[in-house]
């Protein structure tokens, strides 16, 4: 009983915001996610190249005015990275929000009436049914490939990842002895959902955040990858390493770029889901 | 038990019914009409019509599901607009590819992953452990198009060790199969195996807490004695349930492997259909990946039921 009456009391739970957010690992997740965002957003400063201009030096190693070599149509790798980079803070700034909004606010549905209940579960089923790539697949075949279907594609699969949690916490915390207590009070349906139950379940929604965020990296590195994402000549971390695996007899360093900072970008978010992990769901 | 998978199974059925209708729906609104596709760019209305009525597009969409599905019960899958040929024997010829793919992808991440799992869990020397902890996390993280091309540039361009891509069957050859098979399957396998290690160090560390292991250990059976008859035949069931799900995703990271290594799977066929706007072929084919994914977590809800008499009781 006692862990119930601590959880809505506000004061501690700056503090264990701080504890997530100020774990090593998500320390280092964040400052390589932001350093990376940025280089993506300042890409125009950090390079003189235009990521879509074509010449005459193709397949170049590393060295001579191109940082990362040229590709075969004698494009910029490093600009081509950079400008790659864009896309990703798109997708996880766009396509991860909506998602998750969309599936919260399902999954708080499902706290109205039973049968609301029922027809949601189901529906979240289905929607689990279709994976990542295979949702992929079936968007892409819908409205054709391209950075829309990525778009979409990273917004649906998260419908029901954060449905799911946003309903179990709605559905714990309402008989919740403080929450009883809320709505005898004469506390409204909407403040008590907005003000009380979910700030208390927050926690595995923000966990699943960060987890998002590396999903929709690496969603959109798998669909540019088979063609069905973000498509030539525009560049894409997923796209730039598809098209390296035909040279890399040429010039291995072609496919060093996208590697590395898909890499890192991944890795980067799922530091910080773990770190956030840590300190907020392990009381 | 079988009060559990008559609860159980309906749910599924159901699910795999609305992703059927969804999917069918779904490609119905894409656009281009496939029958002005197929007569050519310059046939008159009326070959375009003959076309579509051929095809059985000229019928009202509820005619057009039912007939897709009584083809899909009675294994008349259609004809491929793109390929010129059934579907079936299309589906038939990429799933044997698929099915040695994910198969050798499940043995090297049931081993893999084992390892890893026992290795983070068991082990006093605490540089064993971070070292399989720090190989969890890494295989876990890294995206399959990462370690494929890595792996390629790796085994097959700086060391010319193995075959960059391609197929040899590995039951018509198993001598040169294997090497074909080696690198895609170790490339979706250990992302599979990072999962399982994990859920079976934290296992694994459940069940070493539980009062018979201490009583076991009281008792002053050997170590190794302990791990194999007490510890791990409690800590394996609900590694189980995490092997089902992870297992129905492999269809989808078999798209991109099979993509990297060019291996002539399901996969590559979906990509074509979707590319290439077979709405048929893609259509069998994304309801393929969604039963795969269906039956095996309804599977896996079961053995893990029979495991464990408690989950037959849950949320009667």
């Amino acid at each position: 009983m006692t862990a119930v009456m601590e959880a809505p009391a506000a004061a501690p739970r700056r503090g264990q915001w701080r504890r997530g957010f100020g774990t090593p690992s998500a320390r280092i997740g964040l400052a390589v996610v932001g350093l990376m965002y940025l280089a993506g957003l300042a890409a125009p400063l950090l390079t003189g190249h235009d990521p879509e201009a074509q010449s005459a030096h193709a397949l170049l190693g590393p060295g001579g005015g191109h940082l990362l070599g040229t590709d075969e149509y004698g494009r910029d790798l490093w600009a081509r990275v950079l400008y790659g980079i864009r896309v990703d803070v798109l997708v996880t700034v766009v396509a991860v929000p909506i998602g998750a909004v969309l599936g919260t606010a399902l999954g708080v549905l499902c706290g109205v009436h039973r049968w609301v209940d029922v027809v949601l579960q189901r529906a979240f089923d289905v929607m689990l049914a279709f994976t990542a790539l295979i949702l992929g697949v079936t968007v892409a075949a819908v409205i054709g490939p391209g950075l829309p279907a990525v778009l979409v594609t990273v917004a649906g699969v998260n419908v029901p990842l954060f449905g799911r949690i946003a309903r179990d916490a709605v559905l714990t915390q309402r008989d919740l002895d403080y929450v009883v207590a809320a709505r005898t009070v004469g506390v409204g349906p909407v403040r008590l959902l907005l003000r009380h139950i979910l700030p208390n379940g927050v926690d595995g929604l923000v966990v699943q955040g960060a987890l998002s965020l590396s999903l929709a990296v690496f969603v959109e590195g798998a669909m540019s990858f088979v063609g069905i994402g973000v498509r030539a000549p525009a560049p894409s971390l997923g796209s730039l390493l598809r098209s390296s695996v035909n040279f890399l007899h040429q010039n291995p360093a072609y496919a060093v770029g996208p590697m590395v900072a898909v890499t890192l970008l991944v890795v980067a978010f799922n530091l910080v889901a773990d770190g956030l992990g840590k300190g907020l769901l392990k009381r | 038990m079988i009060r559990y998978s008559l609860r159980r199974v309906p749910s599924g059925v159901l699910v795999l019914a609305v992703a059927s209708v969804l999917v069918f729906a779904v490609l119905r609104l894409a656009p281009g009409d496939p029958a002005v596709v197929l007569a050519g760019p310059d046939a008159p209305p009326e070959t375009v019509a003959k076309v579509r009525a051929q095809l059985g597009l000229s019928d009202s969409l509820p005619a057009q599901y039912a007939h897709w599905l009584k083809g899909l019960l009675t294994g008349d899958l259609g004809h491929s607009y793109i390929l010129g040929a059934p579907i079936g024997k299309l589906i038939g010829h990429g799933l044997g590819a698929t099915l040695e793919l994910t198969l050798g992808a499940l043995v090297l991440a049931v081993l893999i992953g084992g390892a890893a799992g026992i290795g983070a869990a068991v082990p006093r020397n605490r540089q064993v452990r971070a070292l399989a902890n720090g190989f969890t996390s890494l295989a876990g993280a890294v995206p399959p198009y990462v370690t494929g091309v890595l792996l390629v540039l790796l085994f097959a361009v700086t060391v010319r060790l193995l075959p960059a891509g391609g197929r040899v069957p590995i039951l018509s050859d198993p001598g040169i199969g294997w090497q074909y098979l080696i690198m895609p399957a170790l490339c979706l396998a250990l992302p599979v195996a990072a999962v399982l290690a994990r859920f079976l160090a934290a296992s694994i560390r459940r069940v070493r807490d539980e009062d018979y292991v201490r009583t076991a250990v009281a008792k002053g059976i050997a170590p190794r004695r302990i791990l194999v008859r007490h510890v791990l035949p409690n800590a394996l069931p609900p590694v189980v349930t995490v092997l089902g799900i992870q297992v129905g995703q492999l269809l989808g990271g078999a798209i991109v492997v099979e993509a990297i290594f060019a291996w002539p799977g399901v996969g590559q066929l979906l990509l074509q259909g979707v590319l290439g706007r077979d709405y048929l072929l893609t259509q069998d084919l994304l309801l393929l990946a969604v039963a795969v994914f269906v039956v095996l977590q309804t599977l896996t809800d079961l053995v893990q039921a029979a495991l464990d008499p408690r989950r037959r009781l849950e949320g009667r």
